[in-house]
């Protein structure tokens, strides 16, 4: 069926004409009812919903309403017709009593029957590709990286060829807004700013998840974080959703100096967000098996005690805590070969006695050192600690 | 407009085999009504059309063609619905020369007016089930509307006719799509028994009751609009295995366009919603359902939902006003009157699951002698650690903490199952099911904003000490 049609991106036509679809084909009279109102729905983690009202005068009878779009990327199965409720002053009742598809176009053609003349607001929402969101936060540090500003962005980008005059944009993170958004355009508003975020610097050491700095030397790698809990004031009401982090810090004359990014998790309420910030250099952790002896119990059953030695020295001036992160499974494995079955183990009599009970588990362990700073134009004081473990029932 | 089904009723009153000529008269008797019953679950159209045809006494040469189209042509059949004497097919021929056609020699005993009908198979004419799901703003109760959509591809215009779905599975064993592209002469080829159980289960049409006529059913449409056109009203009846749809009135679907009518609509439906952890039916993930039912009492029920894709949204308002978040789309499966209805919306960020492997031990460990067939448990008085007798058998114990966070506004009400292999003791004090043999269930209320921390200790008799392969359930402390 071949039909006279007007082709703009996102469009919609009012046929006046009460025939059946064959009357398509010929000539007609259109009105354009423009957009009153548009929801973004960015709340879907893969899916953008667009709402968007409009007032169509309807005469009494079936009307044809033809929604089209060209070059956008509509779900046509998402799309939603509904009625919103008249004036009281003015009662129509309208109702949808079918939908065709013509072929080889990106086209509908509603049948809606009018009880009376008059115009009826509607509502179309519709699944649209092209449309896309993301997060992105800015912290600045103060001077003694105890507190931080965390401010979050939200940056949508339209490329779903198509413009909105004015759209409220809703995240499901705090209230929507009201921007326009042009065809190709990415804008960026500022959605949260949160000052005096509580922060805590650590330093890490965990061969497993960032190995060794010189293998030769035994010298681990010893990464910084900034660590924020998603809890307390100003905190704690919302999830942080995931996002690249540029981290600052005040510098004490009036600007920040630029200390790294780190793309950030979705980070739940009472969950911690991690940043990392880069390796330290002035804290120097050495990892050895001091000790691995194997005691028979029965025929090809032993016991194996080990001793894990950590040699530390922290260079800076400031004292600081040392997260130490072992996985008895990692040592089980360097010491006897991988038996394919969890280690069963208890803690020896080594210095370090107390894992974290929140963060350990059945396989890693975590364990808090605190490294008191170097004396003023002294050498750095070396610490060492030992991880002792019976590992039980191996063969 | 596109009409390539023609019945000519040819003017040159020769016999058939002689018709080979290259001037032909010809009459083409219109279309009156037309009927299309159209099965979803095979690409496969009966098409009934009534046509009034003018014969003279004595034999009527009518042609039937089909150019252009996905007719079966083993399945056009001719019949006489008025007058039904005086009136008799001879026979019927398909003629080399014109692939997509056939002739029927009609006998008439006097001149006169006749309805025939003309039925046969056609592909390219489907229809499809959707839905659209909007649950209120406390997931109470949900709004689900129910369509259909004929879509015509069929190379042929169907004007004003009666559409009949028919919903349910049906057998065939060719398609109709093949049978269309193959000529009459080799049909042979086909199995004669597998052809003749075509033709039966395909034409399960016997079954049907008959139709309304087409012209009723317009009049029907006519008064319905003197006030105001409703929404077209979809009859359902149940018929052996399946269910008919009748759309009411005649519907006009020309060749490449669809068309989407609403089936039924059910406003309030009582909804409640679940977190499962399912990792056979949902993956390793939390999982977030609407669940309903598809019965009376949830004002459903009085047909089956054919299978079809659900779009499901959420109001944000009760006024409607904030309009609708997106929530899933998925394909829903054919449910039966009276079944649940699972609508799977994915992972909700804001319930944190997470399992924590708090402890590993084992115990109760059997050695095999020198590879013999003696064991012996560790700790058994005399017991000699002989260097070449090995772990046959121990018990693996594992403590777990499951741990499940609320930060959603609403409470939720989560179910868990886990699958074990082996011989597996379960203890918890979690007042677990059985699924099965080796799925073990257990359900947590978790108030909004809260937290649960699930305890249990899995055993699992490994080796020697494995006598059985099934959960067995105790009650206890899960840590040692």
């Amino acid at each position: 069926m071949n039909r006279t049609r007007l082709f703009y991106p996102l469009g919609v036509l009012l046929l006046l004409s009460a025939g059946p679809l064959d009357a398509l084909a010929r000539i007609k009279l259109t009105t354009l009812p423009v957009r009153e109102r548009v929801q973004i729905h960015l709340d879907h983690p893969q899916a953008t919903l667009v709402e968007e009202e409009r007032i169509v005068p309807l005469v009494k009878g079936v009307n044809q309403v033809d929604f089209s779009w060209a070059n956008t990327r509509i779900d046509p199965d998402t799309l939603v017709l509904r009625m919103l409720p008249p004036p009281a002053d003015q009662p129509l009742d309208a109702k949808v009593l079918s939908v065709s598809y013509p072929p080889n176009e990106n086209a509908l053609i509603w049948s809606v029957s009018a009880s009376a003349s008059g115009a009826a607001r509607v509502r179309i929402s519709y699944v649209l590709g092209g449309l896309s969101k993301d997060f992105h936060y800015r912290a600045v540090a103060d001077r003694d990286e105890k507190t931080l500003e965390l401010a979050q962005y939200l940056r949508v980008n339209n490329h779903a060829n198509e413009a909105y005059d004015l759209a409220r944009l809703q995240t499901g993170v705090g209230v929507g807004f009201d921007k326009p958004l042009g065809l190709n355009e990415t804008r960026e508003v500022q959605t949260h700013r949160f000052a005096g975020v509580p922060v805590r610097k650590t330093y890490t050491s965990d061969p497993v998840k960032f190995g060794y700095l010189d293998r030769a030397q035994d010298k681990l790698n010893v990464p910084m974080h900034y660590v924020i809990k998603n809890a307390g004031s100003p905190l704690g009401t919302a999830a942080l959703p995931e996002g690249k982090a540029r981290i600052f810090q005040d510098d004490g004359q009036g600007g920040s100096a630029f200390l790294g990014e780190d793309r950030g998790p979705f980070t739940p309420p009472d969950d911690e967000l991690e940043l990392y910030l880069g390796l330290a250099r002035d804290i120097v952790v050495r990892r050895t098996i001091d000790r691995n002896e194997r005691q028979r119990i029965a025929g090809n059953l032993y016991r194996y005690d080990v001793t894990v030695k950590y040699e530390i020295e922290n260079f800076k001036d400031t004292p600081a805590t040392l997260n130490i992160v072992e996985s008895v499974r990692q040592i089980r494995d360097q010491i006897k070969g991988n038996p394919d079955r969890d280690p069963e183990w208890r803690l020896g009599d080594g210095t370090l006695r107390n894992p974290d009970p929140e963060k350990s588990d059945a396989d890693q362990l975590l364990f808090h050192v605190d490294l008191p700073a170097r004396p003023a134009g002294g050498p750095a004081p070396k610490q060492t600690q030992t991880l002792r473990l019976t590992l039980n029932n191996e063969w | 407009m596109t009409n390539r089904i023609a019945c000519l009723l040819c003017l040159l009153l020769l016999p058939l085999a002689l018709s080979a000529r290259n001037v032909d008269l010809a009459t083409v008797p219109e279309r009156r009504t037309v009927q299309l019953t159209i099965y979803n679950s095979e690409d496969l159209t009966l098409v009934r059309e009534s046509r009034v045809v003018t014969f003279k006494k004595g034999v009527n040469p009518l042609q039937f063609s089909w150019a252009n189209t996905l007719i079966d042509p083993t399945s056009v059949e001719l019949k006489f619905r008025t007058p039904q004497t005086g009136l008799e097919m001879l026979d019927t021929t398909f003629p080399h020369d014109k692939p997509q056609a056939l002739y029927w020699s009609v006998q008439s005993d006097a001149d006169r007016e006749a309805t025939i009908e003309i039925s046969y198979f056609t592909s390219g004419i489907s229809w499809a089930a959707d839905y659209l799901a909007i649950a209120d703003i406390d997931e109470k109760t949900l709004r689900l509307e129910s369509f259909v959509r004929v879509t015509n591809l069929s190379g042929e215009d169907y004007e004003s006719a009666q559409v009949r779905l028919v919903v349910g599975a049906i057998n065939l064993v060719e398609k109709i799509a093949e049978l269309a592209k193959l000529p009459v002469g080799r049909l042979d080829e086909l199995k004669r028994e597998e052809y003749k159980d075509l033709r039966q289960r395909a034409a399960r049409k016997m079954m049907a009751p008959a139709a309304p006529a087409p012209m009723m059913a317009m009049e029907m449409a006519v008064g319905a609009a003197a006030d105001m056109d409703a929404p077209k009203e979809i009859i359902k009846e149940g018929l052996s295995e399946y269910f008919i749809y009748t759309i009411e009135g005649t519907e006009t679907v020309p060749n490449g366009w669809a068309k989407r009518l609403r089936s039924f609509e059910a406003d309030a439906v009582p909804m409640g919603v679940e977190y499962r952890y399912r990792p056979r039916e949902y993956g390793d993930q939390l999982t977030r359902l609407y669940l309903l039912k598809n019965d009376t009492a949830s004002k459903l029920g009085s047909t089956p939902l054919p299978d079809g894709v659900i779009q499901i949204f959420r109001a944000n308002a009760t006024d409607g006003q904030a309009g609708l978040s997106y929530l899933a789309t998925q394909h829903l499966q054919y449910v039966p009157m009276g079944d649940k209805i699972e609508l799977n919306l994915g992972v909700d960020r804001l319930v944190v699951f997470e399992q924590v492997k708090q402890k590993v031990y084992r115990d109760n460990l059997w050695f095999q002698i020198k590879g013999g067939n003696l064991y012996r448990k560790l700790g058994e008085d005399g017991l000699k650690l002989e260097l070449d007798s090995q772990v046959a058998g121990w018990d693996e114990h594992t403590v777990y903490r499951q741990r499940i966070r609320n930060y959603s506004p609403k409470p939720i009400h989560a179910q868990i199952r886990r699958d074990y292999a082996g011989d597996i003791v379960f203890r918890s004090q979690l007042n677990p099911t059985l699924h099965d043999f080796q799925t073990v269930q257990f359900e947590a209320d978790i108030p909004a904003g809260g937290k649960a921390e699930l305890d249990y200790a899995v055993i699992a008799r490994m080796g020697y000490n494995q006598k059985q392969n099934r959960v067995e359930l105790q009650n206890g402390e899960a840590g040692r």
